[in-house]
């Protein structure tokens, strides 16, 4: 079955064929975003299983919710923000599964300073979700600052400031102690 | 664009815009900044590469569609829901409107108040009744021995109240003063309040007539209610 963006007109029958045809099915944006929305919402709740459940909570949500989804532009953005409120649903209803700060008034207190050097992926586990959240929304969805920002419902400046504050705690954590200290010596 | 803005911009893993582009091909330290950017941008991209569980969309796609061919079943018992949840608030509407009807300010406590705020003193300025005359006065509908059980009655005097005459009595009770309305000729058929700026009124009727109480809380009005039925 593959079900039209907009269900309600293509009940009614009122819109013309080809018009139809011009706009994503849901079904295609599942198959086309899934993969993203299960990485993101992973990343959320970093939780394998987890994730799944909420993406197809959320996907459900989206296909009832479809009919008030305005432009097709903004399908993408708009599976994202959902499974952001699923995830913070989740959170609500089981209490949360890791700390969540204040990014704008807190520095990022994890600089594990020593020999060892994290795998990105370690590096980014180790993120607040604060940071990781619009991170994953740049890397993952592609979406630019102003975008993130209105998914989060904050300003773009705190964005840019968040991405910054991110991108600077990963390389501080995925660069070996000695590469730091030469760096160190360069200045 | 010098190279701070470049930086500036780098930083938050924007893409270059041509502004960009045009300052980086012609400095080698913002060269160098992008290639190291790159290089950690791809890190960042497989870092953040989690695998995506096999046939995931397809078992999205399935699960969707197995919930839709079921949503008749749970659609009839959300009308059912539904129709519970319009007769219980139906219900709860019924029963705030009639408690609202019932404990609606009364027309006659209304007065009553408005007499204290407006006309009680002229009442006062305007003389006392004798006690004896008071007593002979207020003996049919509420006599001044029960009144002077209760507290110290301060005033007793006649005044135009509703297109009738009233007797206004000040009593000062142990918690406050109270303004009595005895209307000896008329009797709502049943107890009434009204309450506004403050002032609370309770109007009582009695076996003939009627007395309205007005003070400043309903404790004090009710408590002189009460002590004058018993």
């Amino acid at each position: 079955m593959t079900t039209s963006l907009f269900p309600h007109d293509a009940r009614i029958g009122t819109r013309p064929a080809a018009l139809t045809l011009l706009k994503p099915s849901f079904d295609d944006l599942v198959r086309a975003h899934a993969g993203a929305l299960y990485r993101f919402a992973y990343w959320l709740a970093r939780d394998r299983q987890l994730a799944e459940d909420i993406v197809q909570e959320a996907l459900l949500r989206g296909w009832k919710a479809l009919p008030r989804l305005r432009e097709a532009r903004a399908a993408k953005s708009w599976l994202f923000s959902i499974v952001r409120n699923e995830h913070r649903r989740l959170i609500v209803k089981n209490g949360p599964q890791h700390d969540s700060i204040d990014a704008d008034t807190l520095e990022i207190a994890d600089e594990r300073p020593g020999p060892f050097r994290l795998e990105m992926r370690d590096a980014i586990m180790a993120l607040p979700v604060t940071y990781a959240e619009p991170l994953a929304l740049q890397v993952l969805g592609g979406f630019s600052c102003a975008e993130i920002a209105v998914m989060l419902e904050t300003s773009e400046g705190a964005v840019m400031t968040r991405l910054t504050r991110a991108r600077q705690a990963l390389k501080r954590l995925i660069t070996p102690a000695g590469a730091k200290e030469q760096e160190g010596g360069r200045k | 664009m010098n190279c701070l803005d470049y930086r500036r911009a780098r930083s938050t893993g924007q893409e270059e815009t041509g502004a960009m582009r045009v300052h980086r091909l012609g400095c080698v330290l913002c060269s160098d900044q992008f290639r190291e950017q790159a290089a950690f941008d791809d890190a960042l991209r497989r870092g953040f590469e989690v695998p995506v569980p096999a046939e995931f969309a397809g078992r999205l796609l399935d699960s969707l569609h197995a919930r839709d061919t079921e949503a008749p079943a749970w659609n009839a018992g959300r009308r059912r829901f539904l129709a519970a949840a319009a007769v219980g608030a139906g219900a709860v509407g019924l029963g705030a409107g009639l408690t609202a009807w019932l404990g609606r300010d009364d027309p006659m406590a209304m007065a009553c108040i408005q007499f204290v705020m407006k006309d009680e003193a002229k009442s006062i300025m305007m003389g006392a009744m004798p006690r004896d005359k008071a007593r002979a006065a207020l003996a049919a509908s509420l006599p001044l021995e029960r009144l002077d059980r209760i507290g110290k009655v301060m005033h007793v005097g006649p005044c135009p109240f509703q297109g009738g005459t009233a007797y206004h009595v000040v009593l000062m009770v142990p918690q406050d003063k109270v303004t009595l309305l005895i209307m000896p000729d008329t009797r709502p058929p049943v107890r009434a309040r009204a309450r506004f700026d403050g002032m609370y009124a309770s109007v009582v009727p009695l076996k003939k007539g009627s007395v309205g109480i007005v003070g400043g809380s309903a404790a004090v009005v009710e408590s002189v209610a009460g002590a004058l039925r018993a």
